[in-house]
Protein backbone atom coordinates (compact mmCIF):
# COMPACT_ATOMS: atom_id res chain seq x y z
CA UNK A 1 0.00 0.00 0.00
CA UNK A 2 1.57 3.59 -0.96
CA UNK A 3 0.51 6.89 0.84
CA UNK A 4 0.37 10.12 -0.37
CA UNK A 5 3.68 12.34 0.46
CA UNK A 6 3.14 15.47 -0.96
CA UNK A 7 6.50 16.96 -2.34
CA UNK A 8 5.62 20.53 -1.28
CA UNK A 9 5.52 20.08 2.62
CA UNK A 10 7.28 19.17 5.81
CA UNK A 11 6.77 16.64 7.86
CA UNK A 12 7.38 15.23 11.85
CA UNK A 13 8.66 11.57 12.87
CA UNK A 14 5.33 11.46 14.57
CA UNK A 15 3.80 11.75 11.22
CA UNK A 16 2.36 15.21 11.74
CA UNK A 17 2.80 17.96 8.02
CA UNK A 18 3.37 21.49 8.13
CA UNK A 19 2.61 23.39 4.95
CA UNK A 20 5.56 26.19 4.95
CA UNK A 21 3.42 28.70 2.41
CA UNK A 22 0.62 28.44 4.69
CA UNK A 23 1.59 27.46 8.20
CA UNK A 24 -1.32 24.64 7.91
CA UNK A 25 -0.56 21.44 10.40
CA UNK A 26 -2.40 18.26 10.08
CA UNK A 27 -1.38 14.20 10.10
CA UNK A 28 -0.21 12.55 7.70
CA UNK A 29 -2.24 9.92 5.08
CA UNK A 30 -0.34 6.88 6.55
CA UNK A 31 -1.16 8.50 10.15
CA UNK A 32 -5.12 8.67 9.63
CA UNK A 33 -4.33 5.44 7.78
CA UNK A 34 -2.93 3.47 10.98
CA UNK A 35 -5.50 5.22 13.26
CA UNK A 36 -8.68 4.07 11.40
CA UNK A 37 -11.64 6.09 11.61
CA UNK A 38 -11.28 9.83 13.73
CA UNK A 39 -14.39 10.29 15.61
CA UNK A 40 -13.16 13.54 17.81
CA UNK A 41 -10.19 15.72 17.72
CA UNK A 42 -9.26 18.20 20.38
CA UNK A 43 -7.31 21.10 19.34
CA UNK A 44 -5.87 24.37 20.94
CA UNK A 45 -7.47 27.67 20.89
CA UNK A 46 -6.37 30.61 18.54
CA UNK A 47 -3.68 33.13 20.42
CA UNK A 48 -1.71 29.71 21.85
CA UNK A 49 1.92 29.76 21.82
CA UNK A 50 2.94 26.15 21.05
CA UNK A 51 6.70 24.85 21.32
CA UNK A 52 8.22 22.70 18.68
CA UNK A 53 7.98 18.90 19.55
CA UNK A 54 5.09 19.86 22.35
CA UNK A 55 1.76 17.95 22.56
CA UNK A 56 -1.07 20.63 21.29
CA UNK A 57 -3.77 18.03 20.62
CA UNK A 58 -5.37 14.80 20.18
CA UNK A 59 -6.55 13.04 17.32
CA UNK A 60 -9.00 9.85 18.83
CA UNK A 61 -10.18 7.28 16.80
CA UNK A 62 -11.99 4.00 16.82
CA UNK A 63 -9.16 2.37 18.70
CA UNK A 64 -6.69 4.97 19.70
CA UNK A 65 -5.88 7.92 21.39
CA UNK A 66 -3.06 10.19 20.27
CA UNK A 67 -1.06 13.28 21.04
CA UNK A 68 -0.50 15.17 18.32
CA UNK A 69 3.00 16.96 17.89
CA UNK A 70 3.87 20.54 16.98
CA UNK A 71 6.37 20.42 14.08
CA UNK A 72 7.91 23.86 14.71
CA UNK A 73 7.13 26.71 17.19
CA UNK A 74 4.51 29.23 16.77
CA UNK A 75 1.48 30.93 17.76
CA UNK A 76 -2.19 29.49 16.96
CA UNK A 77 -3.62 31.79 14.31
CA UNK A 78 -6.31 29.13 13.20
CA UNK A 79 -7.97 26.08 13.97
CA UNK A 80 -10.05 24.07 11.65
CA UNK A 81 -13.77 24.32 13.40
CA UNK A 82 -15.29 22.26 10.92
CA UNK A 83 -13.76 19.17 12.74
CA UNK A 84 -15.62 19.57 15.83
CA UNK A 85 -18.72 18.41 13.43
CA UNK A 86 -16.67 16.08 10.79
CA UNK A 87 -13.41 14.52 12.54
CA UNK A 88 -13.90 12.02 9.84
CA UNK A 89 -11.99 15.03 7.46
CA UNK A 90 -8.85 14.20 8.84
CA UNK A 91 -9.19 10.21 6.99
CA UNK A 92 -11.18 11.80 3.60
CA UNK A 93 -8.54 14.50 3.01
CA UNK A 94 -5.76 14.46 5.69
CA UNK A 95 -3.11 16.99 3.51
CA UNK A 96 -6.43 19.33 2.53
CA UNK A 97 -10.02 19.93 4.75
CA UNK A 98 -8.75 17.56 7.06
CA UNK A 99 -5.75 20.40 8.66
CA UNK A 100 -6.17 20.93 12.16
CA UNK A 101 -4.20 24.27 12.86
CA UNK A 102 -2.43 27.20 11.05
CA UNK A 103 0.40 28.57 12.73
CA UNK A 104 2.81 31.97 12.42
CA UNK A 105 5.92 30.58 12.72
CA UNK A 106 9.54 31.05 11.82
CA UNK A 107 11.18 30.01 8.53
CA UNK A 108 14.59 28.51 9.86
CA UNK A 109 12.77 26.34 12.35
CA UNK A 110 11.65 24.71 8.83
CA UNK A 111 15.12 22.92 8.93
CA UNK A 112 15.03 20.82 11.76
CA UNK A 113 11.57 18.59 9.55
CA UNK A 114 12.18 16.07 7.22
CA UNK A 115 11.49 16.66 3.86
CA UNK A 116 9.00 14.72 1.59
CA UNK A 117 11.46 11.99 0.42
CA UNK A 118 13.19 11.50 3.78
CA UNK A 119 9.44 10.91 5.27
CA UNK A 120 8.85 8.64 2.43
CA UNK A 121 11.82 6.74 3.08
CA UNK A 122 10.51 6.40 6.72
CA UNK A 123 7.33 5.09 6.56
CA UNK A 124 8.46 2.59 3.90
CA UNK B 1 -6.18 -28.19 53.06
CA UNK B 2 -5.42 -30.72 49.89
CA UNK B 3 -8.59 -32.15 49.53
CA UNK B 4 -11.17 -29.48 50.21
CA UNK B 5 -13.97 -28.88 48.41
CA UNK B 6 -12.64 -25.29 48.25
CA UNK B 7 -9.22 -25.95 47.29
CA UNK B 8 -9.44 -28.57 45.30
CA UNK B 9 -5.87 -29.59 44.41
CA UNK B 10 -4.68 -32.95 46.29
CA UNK B 11 -1.19 -33.27 48.06
CA UNK B 12 -0.01 -35.09 45.14
CA UNK B 13 -1.14 -32.44 42.49
CA UNK B 14 0.27 -29.64 45.17
CA UNK B 15 3.89 -31.25 45.03
CA UNK B 16 4.18 -31.72 41.26
CA UNK B 17 3.49 -28.11 41.11
CA UNK B 18 6.24 -27.04 43.33
CA UNK B 19 8.50 -29.19 42.12
CA UNK B 20 8.00 -27.67 38.36
CA UNK B 21 8.93 -24.53 39.85
CA UNK B 22 11.46 -25.55 42.19
CA UNK B 23 10.67 -24.76 45.42
CA UNK B 24 9.84 -27.28 48.61
CA UNK B 25 7.05 -25.78 50.24
CA UNK B 26 3.78 -23.19 49.64
CA UNK B 27 5.20 -20.87 52.24
CA UNK B 28 8.54 -20.64 49.53
CA UNK B 29 6.09 -18.94 47.27
CA UNK B 30 5.08 -15.97 50.25
CA UNK B 31 7.36 -13.37 51.58
CA UNK B 32 5.29 -12.24 54.54
CA UNK B 33 7.31 -10.19 57.40
CA UNK B 34 7.10 -11.85 60.64
CA UNK B 35 5.72 -8.37 62.06
CA UNK B 36 2.27 -9.35 60.14
CA UNK B 37 2.33 -12.76 59.83
CA UNK B 38 -0.19 -14.69 61.93
CA UNK B 39 1.63 -17.96 63.04
CA UNK B 40 -0.89 -19.50 65.44
CA UNK B 41 -4.11 -21.86 65.20
CA UNK B 42 -7.25 -20.30 63.60
CA UNK B 43 -9.56 -22.63 66.30
CA UNK B 44 -12.22 -22.97 63.75
CA UNK B 45 -13.53 -26.77 64.12
CA UNK B 46 -15.13 -28.50 60.98
CA UNK B 47 -18.62 -28.76 61.65
CA UNK B 48 -21.63 -29.71 59.65
CA UNK B 49 -23.28 -26.96 57.54
CA UNK B 50 -26.16 -27.12 59.56
CA UNK B 51 -24.17 -27.23 62.85
CA UNK B 52 -22.15 -24.10 61.34
CA UNK B 53 -25.44 -21.87 60.29
CA UNK B 54 -26.92 -22.88 63.58
CA UNK B 55 -23.87 -21.44 65.20
CA UNK B 56 -24.03 -18.55 63.25
CA UNK B 57 -27.22 -17.50 64.27
CA UNK B 58 -26.82 -18.00 67.75
CA UNK B 59 -24.03 -15.42 67.60
CA UNK B 60 -26.13 -13.17 65.48
CA UNK B 61 -28.62 -13.13 68.10
CA UNK B 62 -26.39 -11.58 70.64
CA UNK B 63 -26.77 -7.75 68.12
CA UNK B 64 -28.40 -5.51 69.65
CA UNK B 65 -31.93 -5.18 67.79
CA UNK B 66 -32.47 -1.41 67.55
CA UNK B 67 -35.14 0.62 65.64
CA UNK B 68 -32.87 2.42 63.30
CA UNK B 69 -32.76 6.45 63.03
CA UNK B 70 -29.51 7.10 61.79
CA UNK B 71 -29.19 8.64 58.09
CA UNK B 72 -26.70 11.04 57.44
CA UNK B 73 -25.66 8.98 54.02
CA UNK B 74 -27.31 5.94 53.88
CA UNK B 75 -30.84 5.96 53.27
CA UNK B 76 -33.66 2.56 53.67
CA UNK B 77 -36.63 2.64 51.56
CA UNK B 78 -38.87 -0.19 50.78
CA UNK B 79 -37.37 -1.88 47.95
CA UNK B 80 -40.28 -4.41 46.14
CA UNK B 81 -39.22 -8.11 46.07
CA UNK B 82 -39.55 -6.85 42.04
CA UNK B 83 -36.28 -6.00 42.71
CA UNK B 84 -34.70 -9.46 43.90
CA UNK B 85 -36.69 -11.54 41.57
CA UNK B 86 -35.11 -9.46 38.58
CA UNK B 87 -31.75 -8.92 39.70
CA UNK B 88 -30.84 -12.28 40.89
CA UNK B 89 -31.21 -13.85 37.42
CA UNK B 90 -28.22 -15.39 36.31
CA UNK B 91 -28.02 -13.12 33.30
CA UNK B 92 -27.55 -10.65 35.91
CA UNK B 93 -25.73 -12.17 38.56
CA UNK B 94 -22.49 -10.29 38.13
CA UNK B 95 -20.80 -7.09 38.96
CA UNK B 96 -18.53 -6.91 35.97
CA UNK B 97 -18.27 -4.51 33.54
CA UNK B 98 -20.38 -5.86 30.47
CA UNK B 99 -17.67 -5.48 27.71
CA UNK B 100 -19.01 -8.20 25.44
CA UNK B 101 -22.29 -6.89 24.17
CA UNK B 102 -22.64 -9.80 22.08
CA UNK B 103 -23.86 -11.57 25.42
CA UNK B 104 -24.84 -8.77 27.43
CA UNK B 105 -27.33 -6.94 26.00
CA UNK B 106 -30.38 -7.02 28.19
CA UNK B 107 -27.74 -5.95 30.60
CA UNK B 108 -26.29 -3.39 29.11
CA UNK B 109 -29.92 -2.02 27.94
CA UNK B 110 -30.77 -1.63 31.82
CA UNK B 111 -27.76 0.42 32.39
CA UNK B 112 -28.47 2.44 29.42
CA UNK B 113 -32.28 2.85 31.17
CA UNK B 114 -30.55 4.05 34.14
CA UNK B 115 -28.31 6.59 32.93
CA UNK B 116 -31.66 7.61 30.83
CA UNK B 117 -33.34 8.00 34.08
CA UNK B 118 -30.17 9.86 35.86
CA UNK B 119 -30.66 12.24 32.45
CA UNK B 120 -33.95 12.90 33.20
CA UNK B 121 -34.14 13.58 36.81
CA UNK B 122 -30.49 15.82 36.48
CA UNK B 123 -31.61 17.74 33.17
CA UNK B 124 -28.36 16.89 32.46
CA UNK B 125 -26.31 15.46 28.85
CA UNK B 126 -25.14 12.78 29.97
CA UNK B 127 -24.69 10.20 33.01
CA UNK B 128 -22.37 7.35 33.41
CA UNK B 129 -23.15 3.75 34.67
CA UNK B 130 -22.01 4.58 37.85
CA UNK B 131 -18.91 5.23 40.07
CA UNK B 132 -18.46 3.67 43.49
CA UNK B 133 -19.96 6.09 45.93
CA UNK B 134 -20.80 9.62 46.50
CA UNK B 135 -17.42 10.79 47.47
CA UNK B 136 -15.36 9.46 44.85
CA UNK B 137 -18.03 10.68 42.52
CA UNK B 138 -17.74 14.56 44.40
CA UNK B 139 -13.90 13.27 43.34
CA UNK B 140 -14.31 12.60 40.21
CA UNK B 141 -15.81 15.97 39.47
CA UNK B 142 -12.88 18.32 40.92
CA UNK B 143 -10.88 16.35 38.81
CA UNK B 144 -13.27 17.26 35.90
CA UNK B 145 -13.23 20.75 36.95
CA UNK B 146 -9.89 21.10 37.09
CA UNK B 147 -9.20 19.83 33.64
CA UNK B 148 -11.48 21.79 31.53
CA UNK B 149 -11.21 24.91 33.58
CA UNK B 150 -8.97 27.22 31.11
CA UNK B 151 -6.73 28.88 34.58
CA UNK B 152 -4.03 27.87 36.62
CA UNK B 153 -6.64 28.15 39.46
CA UNK B 154 -6.96 25.26 41.88
CA UNK B 155 -9.72 26.05 44.89
CA UNK B 156 -12.43 23.79 45.13
CA UNK B 157 -14.92 25.06 47.68
CA UNK B 158 -17.16 22.66 49.87
CA UNK B 159 -19.67 23.66 52.59
CA UNK B 160 -19.18 22.84 55.59
CA UNK B 161 -22.29 20.56 56.38
CA UNK B 162 -20.15 18.23 54.20
CA UNK B 163 -19.48 14.94 56.04
CA UNK B 164 -15.91 14.57 56.67
CA UNK B 165 -15.54 11.14 55.38
CA UNK B 166 -16.63 12.70 52.13
CA UNK B 167 -13.57 15.43 52.15
CA UNK B 168 -11.31 12.83 53.63
CA UNK B 169 -12.02 11.59 50.54
CA UNK B 170 -11.77 14.12 48.43
CA UNK B 171 -8.47 15.09 49.42
CA UNK B 172 -6.86 11.85 49.18
CA UNK B 173 -8.59 11.48 45.22
CA UNK B 174 -6.90 14.84 44.56
CA UNK B 175 -3.67 14.63 46.27
CA UNK B 176 -1.73 14.68 43.29
CA UNK B 177 -3.70 17.31 40.79
CA UNK B 178 -2.90 19.99 43.01
CA UNK B 179 -6.44 20.98 44.24
CA UNK B 180 -7.00 22.64 47.38
CA UNK B 181 -10.31 21.72 48.95
CA UNK B 182 -11.55 24.40 51.18
CA UNK B 183 -14.90 24.55 53.15
CA UNK B 184 -17.54 27.92 53.14
CA UNK B 185 -19.47 28.54 55.99
CA UNK B 186 -23.20 27.84 56.01
CA UNK B 187 -26.13 29.66 57.79
CA UNK B 188 -28.81 27.50 59.87
CA UNK B 189 -28.37 24.37 57.89
CA UNK B 190 -28.06 26.06 54.23
CA UNK B 191 -24.94 28.01 52.16
CA UNK B 192 -24.46 31.58 53.03
CA UNK B 193 -24.34 33.02 50.08
CA UNK B 194 -22.60 36.09 51.87
CA UNK B 195 -20.17 33.86 53.07
CA UNK B 196 -19.10 31.95 49.82
CA UNK B 197 -19.29 35.63 47.70
CA UNK B 198 -16.42 36.11 50.06
CA UNK B 199 -14.23 33.35 49.54
CA UNK B 200 -14.80 32.82 45.84
CA UNK B 201 -12.50 34.31 43.50
CA UNK B 202 -10.84 33.40 40.02
CA UNK B 203 -9.17 30.68 41.55
CA UNK B 204 -12.02 28.18 41.90
CA UNK B 205 -12.55 25.74 39.77
CA UNK B 206 -15.53 23.95 41.34
CA UNK B 207 -18.01 24.96 43.91
CA UNK B 208 -20.07 22.51 45.56
CA UNK B 209 -23.17 22.01 47.39
CA UNK B 210 -26.22 19.60 48.60
CA UNK B 211 -29.94 19.45 48.31
CA UNK B 212 -30.69 18.27 50.80
CA UNK B 213 -27.82 18.36 52.62
CA UNK B 214 -26.17 16.41 55.44
CA UNK B 215 -28.61 17.64 58.07
CA UNK B 216 -31.25 17.28 55.92
CA UNK B 217 -32.21 21.16 55.00
CA UNK B 218 -33.89 21.41 51.75
CA UNK B 219 -31.61 24.43 50.30
CA UNK B 220 -33.42 27.18 49.04
CA UNK B 221 -30.71 29.34 47.03
CA UNK B 222 -29.17 26.96 44.42
CA UNK B 223 -29.90 29.07 41.50
CA UNK B 224 -27.70 31.80 43.22
CA UNK B 225 -24.85 29.89 44.17
CA UNK B 226 -24.64 28.21 40.37
CA UNK B 227 -24.53 32.12 39.45
CA UNK B 228 -21.83 32.44 41.53
CA UNK B 229 -19.56 29.94 40.42
CA UNK B 230 -20.73 31.14 36.61
CA UNK B 231 -19.16 34.49 37.32
CA UNK B 232 -15.73 33.01 38.82
CA UNK B 233 -16.33 30.58 35.71
CA UNK B 234 -15.83 27.97 38.09
CA UNK B 235 -17.99 24.55 37.44
CA UNK B 236 -20.98 24.15 39.77
CA UNK B 237 -21.17 20.40 41.61
CA UNK B 238 -24.72 19.73 43.30
CA UNK B 239 -25.04 16.77 45.56
CA UNK B 240 -27.90 15.17 45.89
CA UNK B 241 -30.02 11.43 45.19
CA UNK B 242 -32.60 9.78 42.56
CA UNK B 243 -35.45 9.96 45.43
CA UNK B 244 -34.86 13.88 46.37
CA UNK B 245 -34.83 14.76 42.85
CA UNK B 246 -38.08 13.62 42.38
CA UNK B 247 -39.13 16.33 43.61
CA UNK B 248 -36.46 19.02 44.81
CA UNK B 249 -35.56 21.48 41.92
CA UNK B 250 -34.18 20.58 38.75
CA UNK B 251 -30.46 19.90 38.86
CA UNK B 252 -30.04 22.34 35.43
CA UNK B 253 -32.61 24.84 36.55
CA UNK B 254 -30.12 25.80 39.09
CA UNK B 255 -26.83 25.80 36.94
CA UNK B 256 -25.43 22.44 38.16
CA UNK B 257 -22.72 21.58 35.82
CA UNK B 258 -22.25 18.19 37.35
CA UNK B 259 -24.38 16.20 39.66
CA UNK B 260 -22.93 13.16 41.96
CA UNK B 261 -24.83 11.58 44.61
CA UNK B 262 -25.77 8.23 46.19
CA UNK B 263 -28.44 5.88 43.58
CA UNK B 264 -28.19 3.12 46.37
CA UNK B 265 -31.31 5.04 48.34
CA UNK B 266 -32.88 2.68 45.40
CA UNK B 267 -32.68 -1.05 45.10
CA UNK B 268 -30.45 -1.66 48.26
CA UNK B 269 -30.81 -1.50 51.83
CA UNK B 270 -28.49 0.17 54.03
CA UNK B 271 -25.53 -2.14 53.76
CA UNK B 272 -22.55 -1.36 55.63
CA UNK B 273 -21.23 1.78 53.47
CA UNK B 274 -21.12 0.23 50.17
CA UNK B 275 -22.49 2.96 47.92
CA UNK B 276 -23.63 3.72 44.27
CA UNK B 277 -22.05 6.53 42.95
CA UNK B 278 -23.97 8.81 40.48
CA UNK B 279 -21.74 10.93 38.12
CA UNK B 280 -24.14 13.10 35.83
CA UNK B 281 -22.85 16.20 34.13
CA UNK B 282 -23.44 18.39 31.03
CA UNK B 283 -22.55 17.16 27.41
CA UNK B 284 -19.97 19.60 26.90
CA UNK B 285 -17.82 17.31 28.79
CA UNK B 286 -18.77 14.19 27.56
CA UNK B 287 -15.37 13.44 26.83
CA UNK B 288 -13.97 14.18 30.43
CA UNK B 289 -16.45 12.08 32.22
CA UNK B 290 -15.26 9.07 34.03
CA UNK B 291 -15.89 5.83 34.21
CA UNK B 292 -18.00 4.10 31.73
CA UNK B 293 -20.81 5.47 29.42
CA UNK B 294 -23.12 2.41 27.58
CA UNK B 295 -24.85 3.41 24.24
CA UNK B 296 -27.26 3.12 22.55
CA UNK B 297 -26.22 1.73 18.42
CA UNK B 298 -27.32 -0.53 15.81
CA UNK B 299 -26.06 -3.91 15.26
CA UNK B 300 -25.29 -4.75 11.31
CA UNK B 301 -28.87 -5.80 11.17
CA UNK B 302 -29.88 -2.19 11.60
CA UNK B 303 -31.23 -3.00 15.15
CA UNK B 304 -30.87 -1.35 18.06
CA UNK B 305 -28.21 -2.18 19.69
CA UNK B 306 -26.22 -1.21 23.31
CA UNK B 307 -22.20 -1.12 24.13
CA UNK B 308 -19.67 0.50 26.25
CA UNK B 309 -18.57 3.65 24.58
CA UNK B 310 -15.72 5.95 24.22
CA UNK B 311 -13.77 3.62 26.07
CA UNK B 312 -10.62 5.34 24.56
CA UNK B 313 -11.00 7.70 27.47
CA UNK B 314 -10.72 5.40 29.75
CA UNK B 315 -6.87 4.16 31.49
CA UNK B 316 -7.01 0.72 30.15
CA UNK B 317 -6.60 1.95 26.49
CA UNK B 318 -4.96 5.37 27.33
CA UNK B 319 -2.76 4.81 30.11
CA UNK B 320 -1.64 7.84 31.70
CA UNK B 321 -3.48 10.26 29.49
CA UNK B 322 -6.51 8.48 30.64
CA UNK B 323 -9.44 10.89 32.01
CA UNK B 324 -9.28 8.92 35.40
CA UNK B 325 -8.51 5.85 36.87
CA UNK B 326 -11.80 4.52 37.16
CA UNK B 327 -12.34 1.79 34.71
CA UNK B 328 -14.97 -0.03 36.44
CA UNK B 329 -18.69 0.95 37.97
CA UNK B 330 -21.19 -0.90 40.09
CA UNK B 331 -22.98 -2.80 37.39
CA UNK B 332 -25.38 -4.95 39.24
CA UNK B 333 -25.89 -1.76 41.96
CA UNK B 334 -27.14 0.08 39.28
CA UNK B 335 -29.41 -2.21 37.94
CA UNK B 336 -31.52 -3.09 40.99
CA UNK B 337 -32.04 1.17 41.22
CA UNK B 338 -33.06 1.18 37.95
CA UNK B 339 -35.13 -1.54 38.32
CA UNK B 340 -36.68 -0.61 41.89
CA UNK B 341 -37.05 3.06 39.91
CA UNK B 342 -38.99 1.59 36.61
CA UNK B 343 -41.39 -0.70 39.44
CA UNK B 344 -42.26 2.64 41.25
CA UNK B 345 -42.84 4.44 38.22
CA UNK B 346 -42.52 8.63 37.53
CA UNK B 347 -45.79 8.72 40.15
CA UNK B 348 -44.67 6.76 42.36
CA UNK B 349 -41.21 7.84 42.79
CA UNK B 350 -42.89 11.49 43.68
CA UNK B 351 -44.55 9.52 45.99
CA UNK B 352 -42.23 8.48 47.95
CA UNK B 353 -40.44 11.77 47.66
CA UNK B 354 -43.05 13.98 49.30
CA UNK B 355 -43.34 11.45 51.52
CA UNK B 356 -39.64 11.84 52.84
CA UNK B 357 -40.83 15.92 53.27
CA UNK B 358 -43.94 15.05 55.00
CA UNK B 359 -42.31 12.16 57.34
CA UNK B 360 -39.77 14.35 59.34
CA UNK B 361 -42.04 17.32 59.62
CA UNK B 362 -44.59 15.48 61.11
CA UNK B 363 -42.04 14.05 63.42
CA UNK B 364 -39.79 16.95 63.88
CA UNK B 365 -43.41 18.59 65.34
CA UNK B 366 -44.00 15.49 67.50
CA UNK B 367 -40.82 15.80 69.25
CA UNK B 368 -40.72 19.61 69.54
CA UNK B 369 -43.66 18.98 71.64
CA UNK B 370 -41.78 17.01 74.17
CA UNK B 371 -40.00 19.18 76.67
CA UNK B 372 -36.13 19.40 76.29
CA UNK B 373 -36.34 18.94 72.54
CA UNK B 374 -36.51 21.79 70.03
CA UNK B 375 -37.21 20.10 66.41
CA UNK B 376 -36.35 20.94 63.99
CA UNK B 377 -33.23 22.81 65.07
CA UNK B 378 -32.98 24.71 61.75
CA UNK B 379 -35.67 27.07 60.30
CA UNK B 380 -35.58 24.99 56.93
CA UNK B 381 -37.94 22.44 55.13
CA UNK B 382 -36.57 19.04 55.45
CA UNK B 383 -35.70 16.06 53.52
CA UNK B 384 -35.97 12.20 55.30
CA UNK B 385 -33.84 13.82 58.27
CA UNK B 386 -33.43 16.93 60.49
CA UNK B 387 -31.53 18.19 63.69
CA UNK B 388 -33.15 18.46 67.09
CA UNK B 389 -31.74 20.65 69.80
CA UNK B 390 -31.60 18.74 73.02
CA UNK B 391 -31.27 20.81 76.28
CA UNK B 392 -29.64 17.69 78.13
CA UNK B 393 -26.40 16.65 76.16
CA UNK B 394 -27.05 15.04 73.05
CA UNK B 395 -24.58 11.92 73.69
CA UNK B 396 -25.91 10.73 77.33
CA UNK B 397 -29.61 11.34 75.23
CA UNK B 398 -28.52 9.08 72.47
CA UNK B 399 -27.27 6.40 74.62
CA UNK B 400 -30.81 6.58 76.76
CA UNK B 401 -32.47 6.11 73.46
CA UNK B 402 -29.72 3.51 72.83
CA UNK B 403 -31.11 1.73 76.11
CA UNK B 404 -34.54 1.69 75.04
CA UNK B 405 -34.19 0.32 71.56
CA UNK B 406 -33.47 3.61 69.17
CA UNK B 407 -30.00 4.49 67.19
CA UNK B 408 -29.93 7.85 66.82
CA UNK B 409 -26.96 9.96 66.18
CA UNK B 410 -25.65 12.71 68.76
CA UNK B 411 -23.48 15.06 66.19
CA UNK B 412 -22.13 17.42 68.47
CA UNK B 413 -23.15 18.76 72.38
CA UNK B 414 -26.65 18.96 72.46
CA UNK B 415 -27.61 18.37 68.48
CA UNK B 416 -28.81 14.59 67.62
CA UNK B 417 -30.12 14.18 63.64
CA UNK B 418 -33.06 11.99 62.91
CA UNK B 419 -33.73 10.04 60.02
CA UNK B 420 -37.21 9.15 59.22
CA UNK B 421 -38.13 7.18 56.15
CA UNK B 422 -41.24 4.97 54.73
CA UNK B 423 -38.70 1.95 56.55
CA UNK B 424 -39.02 3.11 60.14
CA UNK B 425 -41.56 5.29 60.52
CA UNK B 426 -43.76 2.54 61.68
CA UNK B 427 -41.59 2.93 65.06
CA UNK B 428 -41.98 6.92 65.64
CA UNK B 429 -44.67 6.77 68.08
CA UNK B 430 -42.38 4.44 70.15
CA UNK B 431 -39.39 6.93 69.09
CA UNK B 432 -41.52 9.72 70.38
CA UNK B 433 -42.39 8.10 73.90
CA UNK B 434 -39.06 7.04 74.26
CA UNK B 435 -37.50 10.88 73.98
CA UNK B 436 -40.22 11.42 76.76
CA UNK B 437 -38.54 9.15 78.78
CA UNK B 438 -35.42 10.29 78.63
CA UNK B 439 -35.08 14.17 77.16
CA UNK B 440 -35.64 16.33 80.40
Amino acid sequence: MSFDVPDNLYYLESHEWIDPDTGRVGISDFAQDELGDVVFVELPGVGDELDADSEFGVVESIKAVSDIYAPVSGEVTDVNETLEDEPELVNDDPFGDGWLVELDFDDADLDDLLTAEEYRDQIA
Amino acid sequence: MSGSPYAPHTEAETDAMLDAVGVDSVEELFDIPDSVRFDGEFGIDAKSEQAAVAETERRLAKNDDLAEFLGRGHYEHYVPSLVDHLSQRSEFITSYTQYQPEVTQGFLQVLFEYQSLLVELTGLGVANCSMYDEATALAEAALLAKRVRATSGDRVLVPDYVRDGHVSVLENYTAGADVTVERYPTDDGNVDLDALADVADDDVVLVYAENPTTVGTIEESLDAVGDLADDHDALFCLGSDPVAMSVLQRPADVGADVVVGDASVLGMPTSYGMGLGVFACKEEFLRQVPGRLVGASEDADGTRAYTLTLQTREQHIRKERATSNICTNQAWVALRAAIHAASLGADGLVDLANRMVELPRDLAARLDDVRGVQAPANDRHHFREFLAHTDQPAPAIAADLEAEGFAVNAVDDHHVQICVTDANEHATDALVAAFEEVAN
